[in-house]
């Protein structure tokens, strides 16, 4: 059976290089190759490779942005970064990567890591995926049909989750995600506040909180035409947060 | 559209603090002594200062005494003015510190000039004033020992404390520019190897090179050429000037190199107008330049990236300016970019004094690098 790869860098000689290493190994084959971290995540979504190989320093979504997208995938294929030099980032993978490569790569190098990328079943892949990428995204992958988006996070009103799925609320309408909002309130701790167990709202968006008739309290956003409930035990931490809006 | 412009000469150290801060390197001590005054608080400068005024003191003496019998006695009333004098400017100087340490150098010249003036002519007054309560014949005290042209006493002491002030303010000037020469060779010497060329440049260029072996040997062998001629640009000593031919020629090569890597992401436009042969500059001076505009103004970029490159001559100047659009979505690292325009600056700064410039332009879509330089040949 033949490993699929992805090869991802921004540098043509570099895209052409890695093929033709990979070409000469056997029980690899090169589904495509990416430009950049848009490209590749569309590729994932539709080939849903077993093995990227992903350029950390790249235009746009970069390496490390990619990866975290990734591991919101379901089929996230092993990452393998590679990059040219980038102190900063190989701190950060050196011990949760499955790999990270220099360039130029040095034939033995890919070939090992490539291999003990496929010696992984697809759940260790995503326990190493998942929870080992550091700093905060710049966007939020959302998939409408076959085509996956990708929202500023400055752009996002609130995230409230919903039974199996969490809506995302931008100024461009809604689209349904599937992440743990858990999770999503770690990532977006500074600029996300909790109202509800349900859902975090964008603090720069944040305009005022007010008491219903009935007892209960409710958030207003900015250019958002509905209010959100919240939750008693956050009532503080949110007049908080106006307060210091004001 | 809004410009933002800021243009700093390289002998203005005063306003480089927060470039200093920024790229983290290492001039702690100019961040918190940027006048070139000594610290007036600290007992050697006092002590200086007090050793000025003796010796100022016995020159006079000596100048305005032609027998031993007055020297003495002029020479204790002289040195007990100016050691009182110079005491007391001391201790303005002292308490004006905080304040002298904010102004620009002229500013600051300016108010501790004032500071000397003043005080003279307070000690001045309040001598004739105690001259004119006790030097009277009821007193013990001989006529001579106070003044007695008021307004005599009182020009001639500020002719002579305008003369010294100048001529110490000017040393302590000389000796300070002087030391900071010393520390800002030292200091481009060891930045020179490590801002040159990027790290990242280095091993993108390797593996284009090592894909160019098997796809393109003569591409390979021309961009192995290229990369030499770089590394010999690099470690050739930084304070030398060469021709600005060969400038323009190691950026060329720069360019071309990136090109290679980057394909037709990469556009650079090059203006030059009659640029005079003879014209010289500090190697790697525009080549860096270049270097930033691709790594900050083009890769960060999607789509392509179009940098132009002006060189212009106006009189005995010429004017070399770097172009490059400015990416919303900005990698993180400035410091790399900030120490290697301080390496610029300071390496001009050796070689032309302060009649080189370098200045940075920022708008909302560009960024821009100016260097102007006189022609010396």
């Amino acid at each position: 059976m033949t490993t699929t790869v992805l090869i991802t860098d921004d540098e043509a000689p570099a895209r052409s290089r890695l093929r033709r290493l990979l070409d000469e190994l056997t029980g690899y084959k090169v589904i495509g190759e990416a430009a950049n971290g848009n490209e590749a995540l569309q590729i994932c979504l539709t080939e849903s490779p077993d093995i990227i190989l992903l350029d950390i320093r790249m235009p746009d979504t970069d390496g490390i942005e990619t990866a975290r997208h990734l591991a919101t995938f379901h089929d996230s294929p092993a990452v393998i970064f590679t990059t040219a030099f980038d102190s900063y980032a190989i701190k950060a993978f050196d011990t949760h990567a499955i790999g990270y490569l220099l360039k130029p790569v040095r034939r033995e190098k890919l070939e090992r890591a490539l291999g003990f990328a496929t010696q992984l079943a697809r759940p260790q892949i995503e326990a190493l995926n998942n929870g080992q990428q550091p700093g905060t995204r710049k966007n939020i992958c959302v998939r409408r049909r076959t085509n996956l988006h990708l929202i500023p996070i400055k752009d996002v009103m609130y995230f409230q989750a919903d039974q199996k799925y969490i809506t995302v609320r931008h100024v461009n309408g809604e689209d349904l995600i599937d992440e743990p909002l858990k999770d999503l309130a770690q990532e977006f701790t500074n600029h996300f506040i909790r109202i509800h167990r349900n859902a975090l709202v964008a603090l720069a968006r944040v305009e005022r909180m007010e008491k219903t008739p009935d007892g209960q309290y409710e958030v207003w956003l900015r250019d958002c035409a509905k209010s959100l409930p919240v939750s008693r035990r956050h009532v503080t931490a949110v007049k908080a947060c106006v307060k210091k809006r004001a | 559209m809004h410009m933002v412009k800021e243009t700093r000469k390289p002998d203005s150290r005063t306003d480089d603090k927060h470039v200093g801060n920024k790229s983290g390197d290492n001039s702690g001590d100019d961040v918190r002594q940027p006048t070139y005054l000594p610290n007036f608080c600290s007992s050697p400068i006092v002590f200086g200062v007090v050793l000025i005024a003796a010796l100022t003191a016995i020159a006079l003496t000596l100048a305005r005494q032609n027998e031993w019998g007055m020297f003495f006695t002029d020479l204790a009333k002289t040195s007990l003015l100016m050691v009182w004098t110079s005491l007391a400017i001391s201790t303005s100087l002292c308490l004006l510190r905080t304040r002298l340490n904010r102004l620009s150098k002229a500013r600051a010249s300016a108010l501790a000039f004032a500071a000397v003036i003043s005080i003279i002519i307070m000690v001045s007054e309040i001598i004739y004033w105690l001259g004119s309560i006790y030097s009277t014949p009821q007193m013990a005290v001989p006529n001579s020992w106070f003044p007695q042209n008021h307004w005599y006493f009182l020009s001639s002491n500020v002719v002579i404390g305008t003369i010294i002030a100048g001529l110490v303010l000017r040393y302590f000037y000389v000796s300070h520019q002087w030391q900071r020469n010393v520390e800002s060779e030292a200091r481009t010497r060891i930045h020179a190897l490590q801002a040159r060329i990027r790290p990242h440049f280095l091993f993108n260029s390797m593996n284009t090179i090592a894909e160019l072996t098997r796809t393109n040997p003569m591409a390979a062998e021309a961009a192995v050429v290229n990369l030499s001629d770089l590394f010999r640009a690099s470690l050739a000593d930084s304070k030398k000037l060469v021709p600005l031919t060969q400038e323009l020629e190691v950026t060329r090569v720069y360019q071309e190199m990136e090109q290679q890597r980057l394909g037709d992401r990469l556009i650079v436009k090059w203006q030059l107008d009659d640029l005079p042969q003879q014209a010289h500059i500090p190697s790697l001076t525009l080549q860096p330049l270049l270097e930033n505009a691709i790594y900050h103004g083009v890769e960060p970029l999607p789509d392509k990236g179009i940098i132009e490159i002006e060189g212009r001559r106006k009189g005995n100047m010429i004017y070399l300016s770097v172009r490059n659009p400015l990416p919303i979505n900005k990698f993180k690292s400035e410091t790399g970019n900030q120490i290697a325009l301080e390496n610029i600056r300071e390496r001009l700064e050796l070689a032309f004094g302060s009649s080189a410039s370098l200045s940075r332009a920022i708008d909302q879509t560009h960024y821009q690098v100016s260097i102007a330089f006189p022609v010396k040949e």
